[in-house]
């Protein structure tokens, strides 16, 4: 009877998880960190709460004031202060976050796939690359936010209330390194391919070998941007040095970091407002934006073909973000316009200063 | 949905005076279903059932599992004894998982039963075990490349259960009948009561 009791108690020893337990990481990257962080670290931001974070990309095509030949220097200045690199690593989303001692190696585990937005091609033959980022979390929450470029305040409904100046938010979010920052520059980056590998623009990797099915680990020495300009107007796309190129499994690869100063690689962590080329041109404020570290000009509307998206003669005033920025934008005035219509050939306009523009507007005025 | 309400009343309407017009004339009286047109059996001691068993599972958090399930009942009314069985399952989604949950449950009965003419009321308790068994499938796994323990793992607990519930049957024909039953449900899971449900809709067999 006791035997009896005994077994029919070990028989009610389940070990059911149900819905818990630990997840098990659909992959898990070693990350290692190098070079002396204190000599990148930006002293008056305290001590620094360094994490790694897996930030997915997604496509984004710069305005063309920042890739056509500029019309004058005052245009040139402007489009170096506040156009970032056109062929930048652009985040769109980050999956996951881990604590990071520098120089030694950290286990980020990956527990969700790239969402299918982050993903580019067809449903059986789409590929997502993310670029893991090394960062200081200011505000210790662990959570990697991506910063937004800050425009200059407009007017309309966008004109601050002096009685509460406005200030840019603080930035929460310091980067000190990346694997994967521009394609202009060697890179490693994590990616996840699904079905078949169609060639692209996407983030392109011509000349190297194809991503590995499921997550794998990709480097890749990079292209020049003149290079970049001379396969597109050739109808190709730029290519990498095979010698450069190497495609590993997620299982086994191990990705090193270079800590590097944030203003060379804050960039890849900006999240950029408008990812389709499109400007937004907004009314200018009544009084003087303060144009202090700024670069500003008068500038032509460009146009990139089909159809003219402002009258002609129209000129509008770029001002570049200021040069301590973080995230690198052009805020685009002109002297009429209309919030809901990215041209300024809107059928009745929100406002029109033509006849009696702001006293401190820099620029002709066109009519 | 609202037209077919707002519908209802001319129906009605309509079907009443229609059955109005179409009162048949008196017509010599037709055999009409009485008890004993379909005759039922005594029974013996013998009861052999059968159905379709629903319930809360008995391990997973949340989720309805169904299956199917039977017993043999023996004894002289109003007291009698048996055993049964039933397999369920049910599969549900976390963030992290797709959890199935397969419940094999034995038991041991005991019965009080009532009989009134062609039905039966009764009320049953019931003790025993219940074999579960864990399946869990990694969410997105297979996209990734999961394999082996790191796609799937499977386990299987052996928790102490028991049900009260009570049992209804109508002979329907010969010595067949239909049963039902229901009621709570109780398992002892990780050092805890764990209670539930569970019921059954079945056909029963009585020479």
């Amino acid at each position: 009877m006791k035997r009896s009791l005994f077994l029919f108690a070990l028989a009610a020893c389940g070990d059911l998880d149900n819905f818990g337990g630990t997840a098990t990481p659909l992959a898990t990257i070693t990350v290692t960190t190098t070079g002396d962080f204190e000599a990148v670290h930006q002293a008056d931001t305290g001590e620094a709460d360094l994490h790694v974070a897996l930030v997915w990309s997604e496509q984004w095509f710069p305005e063309a004031m920042c890739f056509l030949p500029p019309e004058s220097p005052e245009v040139a200045t402007v489009v170096e202060a506040g156009c970032r690199d056109p062929l930048s690593f652009t985040p769109s989303r980050v999956t996951a976050v881990a604590p990071l001692v520098p120089n030694e190696p950290v286990s980020l585990a990956i527990t969700d796939l790239p969402a299918a937005d982050l993903m580019v091609g067809t449903v059986n033959a789409r590929v997502g690359y993310a670029s893991f980022v090394v960062f200081d979390d200011r505000d210790h929450d662990g959570v990697m936010q991506l910063p937004r470029p800050q425009r200059v305040p407009g007017g309309g409904f966008e004109e601050p209330d002096p009685m509460m100046p406005m200030e840019a938010p603080p930035f929460t979010t310091i980067v000190y390194g990346a694997s994967f920052v521009s394609m202009t520059e060697p890179d490693t980056r994590l990616a996840f391919r699904e079905g078949d590998f169609i060639e692209s623009g996407f983030y392109p990797r011509r000349g190297c070998g194809e991503p590995l099915p499921s997550f794998s680990v990709l480097s890749a020495g990079g292209f020049s941007f003149e290079d970049a300009i001379a396969a597109t107007l050739a109808g190709t796309l730029p290519s990498q040095d095979p010698a450069t190129c190497s495609e590993r499994s997620a299982d086994d690869a191990s990705v090193t970091i270079p800590f590097r100063a944030p203003a060379e690689v804050s960039e890849v962590a900006c999240e950029q407002r408008r990812a389709d080329s499109s400007v937004r041109y907004r009314q200018p404020p009544a009084e003087s934006p303060d144009f202090t570290d700024r670069a500003f000009a008068c500038a032509a509307i460009p146009n990139l073909g089909g159809d003219p998206i402002a009258p002609e003669g129209t000129v509008q005033l770029v001002i570049s973000s200021r040069a301590d920025a973080p995230c690198k934008s052009i805020t685009h005035f002109t002297l009429f316009g209309c919030d809901e219509d990215e041209s300024l050939m809107c059928d009745a306009y929100e406002w029109d200063f033509r006849e009696s523009p702001p006293a401190w507007w820099p620029c002709p005025v066109t009519r | 949905m609202r037209r077919t309400l707002l519908a209802l009343p001319g129906l009605a309407t309509l079907l009443l005076a229609s059955s109005a017009h179409t009162q048949p004339a008196p017509t010599p009286p037709t055999p009409t279903a009485a008890s004993d047109t379909f005759a039922i059996g005594e029974g013996g001691d013998l009861l052999v059932d059968g159905g379709l068993v629903l319930g809360f599972p008995t391990a997973l958090p949340t989720g309805l599992s169904r299956g199917i399930g039977g017993g043999v009942t023996f004894g002289h009314c109003p007291l009698r004894w048996g055993a049964r069985a039933a397999w369920v399952t049910a599969t549900e989604n976390g963030p992290a998982w797709e959890v199935t949950h397969s419940d094999l449950r034995l038991r041991v009965t005991g019965s009080a039963q009532h009989d009134a003419g062609r039905g039966s009321l009764g009320i049953r308790i019931a003790a025993g075990g219940t074999l579960v068994h864990e399946s869990r499938l990694r969410n997105q796994g297979m996209r990734a490349g999961l394999t082996g323990d790191e796609l799937e793992t499977s386990t299987f607990a052996m928790l102490p259960a028991a049900d009260l519930e009570a049992v209804i049957g109508l002979k329907i024909l010969g010595p067949w009948l239909m049963i039902m039953s229901g009621g709570p449900s109780v398992a002892l899971l990780d050092g805890a009561l764990r209670t539930s449900w569970t019921a059954q809709l079945g056909v029963a067999w009585q020479p």
